[in-house]
């Protein structure tokens, strides 16, 4: 009679628990799929190449200022952003993103120093993006190019900015 | 007690619409991540979650076929209920059954615009219809539920609060009301949980099967498109056969809200069993007759079904194309440019130049695409007078909505006025 009451004890206690099995089944089925669903994607690097200048306006000492689209691919939607980029003449015409590495502002060329300033930190770059003073821990990065049919086109790919390194 | 209060197993039916509740509200929120409620987006972003997003196919099948069994369990739980008689014995439990079945009712209902595909398209026409057939206040309801004169984004952003915020709230206090102070764990005991279990289960297989269906974008639809609405609007669907067109508000709308009514008001009903039998009974074959009278209708008719066989085969291929992405921004494109000796008629620039853009040239809304007036005349039985008797009977010349009638906006000279502008068009 003991072993029965035991039994059934245990029976009924397995009971109590079902609710929250189920519960927890659904919770846990639903969660991982959740957790899938939501999982962030990381974008793909657009390896379109961009016009930036033909090669015959490219001259001078300093760095020239230029615009470009890029195309974005973001999830469901694409979209057209345009990014300012600065042209090297005297380094055989390298491109420089001007996102500030430090927090991501945008830099402006300075004639009279002769050096990049960002506007947000006072982060400071030399004529060949090299990092002067401030708060970025390295230079303004340099952006792939090419020169094809006397145009001179880049990939805008963009770096993490790095706050702390 | 009767032997049916004696069953613990024919009780585990709020169980199983508690499991079916709270799939919804899971995989609302999670389907909210992604959804965006603009005619623009909205089909983009159901197409991303249905072909890209990892998941995504399943947790919006489980939220469309979660919807469906919702209702069905909520209905045979008021059976259950009134066979138990708990209108008499516990009158909350009872109110609560009747409110969580209408306002499921009303959550299948403004979802199912959500997508904008066709059908969604064809479901909000006919939800427009339904409200402004109402008697007394049928135009003003209709004017509100569309949020304007015409079916719009902001009709869409209206049914998307009313289907994600709106209803979801009140079925939230009305569960809270319900639970309120009990003892939940004694409430939901084991043969709740195990029956919440399989049909948890049941729905997860099926669903995995089973993808919701996603028809055509709104503006891919073509003339012979034949849109059905999902299985717990079958009935309705039917029913608006055999009424004659103001009459479908009344078997739509009326009806159904004057019988949850009654339903809600049975605890304090004298003859509370005879009314409660012959009501639920009426529903049951009403909604079982038509539903099987829906089908039977479809399957023997080979026009009917060759098509609708069609429309399954391109949905699948739709299915299988790959997810092409939205443009944003710069999605100016150089439009047609219409010339006429002279402006167009202020009515037209009223009631036409939004859909058919300001000189006839289309327009774009959203996903649908309106066509262009430009060449009108060359094209068969489009004289002045046949424009007139297509501003009021489009249907009589195999035009689909969203292109409507204008009877009750112009009077002849008007639509005459504008169809003799219509027939100068010239690309």
């Amino acid at each position: 009679m003991k072993l029965m009451s035991e039994v059934n004890k245990s029976r009924r206690s397995f009971l109590s628990l079902l609710p929250l099995g189920v519960l927890a089944g659904v919770f846990a089925s639903m969660g991982g799929a959740a957790f899938r669903f939501l999982r962030p994607r990381i974008f793909a690097a657009t390896d379109k190449w961009l016009d930036v200048a033909t090669i015959a306006e490219l001259s001078g000492p300093q760095p020239i200022a230029r615009k470009i689209v890029a195309e974005h691919v973001a999830g469901w939607a694409v979209t057209t952003e345009q990014h300012s980029v600065f042209v090297l003449p005297a380094k055989n015409n390298q491109v420089l993103s001007a996102i500030c590495p430090h927090e991501g502002c945008e830099v402006t060329w300075e004639g009279a120093t002769n050096r990049f300033s960002c506007p947000c930190h006072a982060s400071f770059f030399a004529a060949d993006g090299a990092r002067i003073s401030g708060p970025a821990r390295r230079g303004l990065d340099p952006l792939p190019a090419r020169v094809q049919d006397g145009k001179l086109q880049v990939q805008y790919v963009t770096r993490e900015p790095v706050t702390h390194a | 007690m009767t032997p049916l209060e004696e069953n613990a197993w024919l009780e585990t039916t709020s169980g199983m619409v508690a499991v079916l509740l709270l799939v919804q509200f899971l995989t609302g929120i999670l389907l909210a991540f992604y959804y965006v409620p603009s005619v623009d987006h909205a089909y983009t972003t159901v197409s991303y979650i249905e072909k890209v997003v990892s998941s995504g196919s399943w947790l919006r099948s489980l939220h469309h076929y979660g919807s469906q069994w919702l209702t069905l369990f909520a209905f045979i739980h008021v059976l259950r209920l009134f066979f138990t008689r708990a209108y008499t014995t516990n009158r909350l439990q009872w109110i609560v059954a009747i409110l969580i079945l209408g306002l499921v009712m009303a959550a299948g209902g403004t979802g199912y615009s959500l997508p904008w595909d066709a059908r969604a398209f064809f479901s909000t026409r006919v939800a427009e219809g339904l409200m402004g057939g109402l008697p007394l206040a049928g135009g003003n309801a209709r004017l509100w539920l569309l949020a304007g004169s015409d079916i719009s984004t902001l009709t869409l952003s209206r049914f998307f609060a009313l289907h994600v915020i709106v209803t979801p709230a009140v079925i939230a206090v009305v569960v809270v009301w319900r639970l309120f102070g009990l003892n939940i764990a004694r409430l939901f005991g084991p043969p709740h949980a195990i029956a919440a279990a399989v049909v948890f289960l049941a729905l997860a297989l099926w669903c995995w099967q089973h993808p919701a269906p996603l028809g055509p974008a709104a503006d891919a639809v073509t003339e012979n498109y034949l849109p059905r609405p999902g299985a717990q609007f079958l009935w309705l669907y039917q029913s608006l056969k055999y009424v004659p067109g103001g009459l479908g508000s009344f078997t739509g709308v009326v009806l159904p809200g004057v019988g949850l009514l009654i339903l809600i008001l049975l605890p304090w009903l004298k003859r509370a069993r005879l009314i409660g039998a012959t009501l639920l009974g009426v529903c049951v074959l009403l909604v079982a007759g038509l539903t099987t009278a829906q089908y039977l209708n479809d399957r023997r008719d080979p026009a009917t079904w060759k098509q609708l066989s069609r429309q399954a085969a391109q949905e699948q291929a739709l299915r299988n194309e790959p997810f092409q992405a939205a443009s944003l921004g710069a999605g100016v494109t150089a439009g047609e440019t219409a010339s006429t000796e002279g402006g167009p008629p202020g009515l037209y620039t009223k009631f036409c130049a939004q859909c058919h853009g300001s000189n006839g040239q289309g327009a774009r809304q959203g996903t649908i695409n309106f066509p262009p007036l430009l060449d009108v005349p060359i094209k068969p039985h489009r004289t002045v007078d046949d424009i007139v008797g297509l501003l009021k009977d489009p249907t009589a010349y195999g035009l689909q909505p969203p292109m409507r009638s204008f009877s009750d906006k112009l009077s002849e000279p008007q639509m005459r006025e504008i169809a003799e502008w219509i027939v100068k068009l010239k690309r």
